[in-house]
């Protein structure tokens, strides 16, 4: 009987650690961004880093955020909003079916002629995945397939007054679901 | 959410301190019986088939009866809870029925309708349940005595429903702002779910026929029949689920004994013996 009280005590003290399922692990496959990699449009394998690429989206308004992306989250100045590698996550919103973001090349110079906007329109459709109890639902994407009739495709670039400084734009995966793999090739 | 846990936590320990206590009684009687047993073996050994020995132990002990029968009551936590928890409906019937001197067929039925509220999800669970086992009572009574410390096994069963009814979305990367919650109302019926359960309780006669009583129960799911695209938060009867199998159960209980017939017991010889003859 003391052995069955003893048990008894453990397992209770071992069910109240339990209550760490109430808190969502971070490592938790949860709602994935879009994943873009870039590209040397001169040699289509070669992976291109761009040069402090800004990255500022648009409000249902369509007016820009007030801030950038954060690609670096150790500087405190505006050089966190620069990205320089070869690829970069973006969020989608998870409650409408289109993001629109600015992508802002060179964004650190001061001389206008050298930066360059490019705006892109992605268009998708989003579904609401069961995680878990602590981390609730998340939301995976479907960028929408091309079509002709009606008329519908994965994104839509406006390359503004500057020019375009893509070249060329590849969806390698429509299903958006982890971020461990890119959904989005660009070259230039 | 993590309050109620708490409680139920603090609940299982202050019952696990009465279960302390409350052994040092029958551990007492047990020592009793240790001595009683040389004894026994001494007499009945070497004069297995003399009747005389048997009646010699009968003029050295008071003679007693033992009632049996069909012990029916209500889980008075489950029935009270709905009048301060709001997001809890619940009843549950216990019953048991004596079948020797220590052992107690026993079972509960009940229902449960229980909102859920976690920091992202709010569901809600509605179901029955019907749970069956025995139980064997470790409790040495004196005299006329009837109360139990028991330990017993139950199978358990559930049918039941969930409704999703609000959700939000986890995003690490709240780039456009914290979405809020999401109303669903997505409901999943026809789901099943089985579980093992180690009870152990105390029941005590206050008065006349009417016994009051706690119970723990540590469950162990065998079976869950999941709906997909959602996980069983909450089964009727189960409880809580937790990233394992486990679950835990609480009650206390308000029954009434009804005498069916009795036996008269003797001494702990003869009981040792009916089950020989049978």
């Amino acid at each position: 009987m003391k052995k069955i009280v003893a048990f008894l005590l453990l397992f209770t003290f071992g069910l109240s650690s339990c209550e760490k399922d109430d808190i969502c692990d971070p490592n938790t496959p949860t709602t994935p961004r879009l994943v873009i990699s870039f590209y040397d449009n001169a040699d289509a394998t070669l992976p291109r880093k761009v040069v402090n690429l800004k990255v500022v989206g648009k409000d249902d308004k369509g007016n820009d955020l007030p801030t950038g992306i954060v690609f670096n989250e150790s500087s405190t100045t505006d050089t966190k909003y620069y990205a320089n590698g070869t690829s970069i996550s973006i969020p989608l919103k998870t409650n409408q079916d289109s993001t629109t973001y600015s992508f802002i090349y060179n964004a650190a110079s001061t001389d206008p002629t050298l930066t360059n906007t490019d705006v892109i329109k992605f268009d998708y459709t989003h579904k609401d995945v069961y995680v878990s109890r602590a981390c609730g639902f998340k939301t995976v994407f479907t960028l929408n397939p091309f079509v002709t009739a009606p008329p519908s495709q994965p994104f839509t670039l406006n390359p503004g007054t500057d020019g375009a400084w893509m070249r060329v734009i590849n969806v390698e995966q429509y299903n958006i679901e982890s971020e461990n793999e890119t959904h989005i090739k660009i070259y230039f | 959410m993590r309050h109620t846990l708490k409680y139920t936590f603090s609940f299982c320990l202050l019952f696990s301190m009465f279960l302390v206590q409350a052994q040092e009684t029958p551990a007492t009687t047990t020592k009793e019986i240790v001595q009683e047993k040389p004894k026994l073996k001494s007499k009945t050994e070497p004069a297995k088939a003399a009747k005389p020995a048997i009646q010699e132990t009968k003029t050295d002990s008071i003679p007693k009866t033992d009632r049996y029968g069909l012990r029916v009551g209500v889980d008075l936590y489950k029935l009270t809870r709905g009048f301060y928890d709001k997001d809890y409906k619940g009843v549950e019937f216990v019953g048991d029925f004596r079948l020797t001197k220590k052992y107690y067929l026993a079972a509960e039925l009940g229902f449960e309708d229980k909102t859920t509220d976690d920091d992202r999800l709010n569901s809600t669970a509605t179901g029955t349940y019907i749970k069956g086992g025995f139980d064997y009572n470790t409790y040495q009574n004196w005299l006329d005595m009837e109360n139990l410390i028991t330990i017993g096994l139950r199978g358990g069963f559930s049918s039941f429903s969930q409704q999703i009814n609000t959700y939000k979305i986890y995003n690490p990367n709240p780039y456009f702002g914290e979405q809020p919650a999401i109303v669903s109302g997505e409901k999943y019926n026809g789901l099943t779910a089985g579980w093992l359960e180690v009870a152990l309780g105390i029941k005590a006669k206050v008065f006349n026929n009417v016994f009051v009583g706690f119970g723990v129960q540590l469950k162990l799911l065998v079976m869950n029949n999941k709906p997909s695209g959602f996980d069983n938060l909450y089964i009727p009867g189960f409880n809580r689920t937790y990233d394992g199998n486990f679950g835990v159960g609480f009650n206390y209980t308000v029954s009434y004994f009804i005498p069916l017939y009795k036996k008269k017991v003797i001494v702990p010889e003869t009981v040792k013996e009916i089950p020989k003859k049978k």
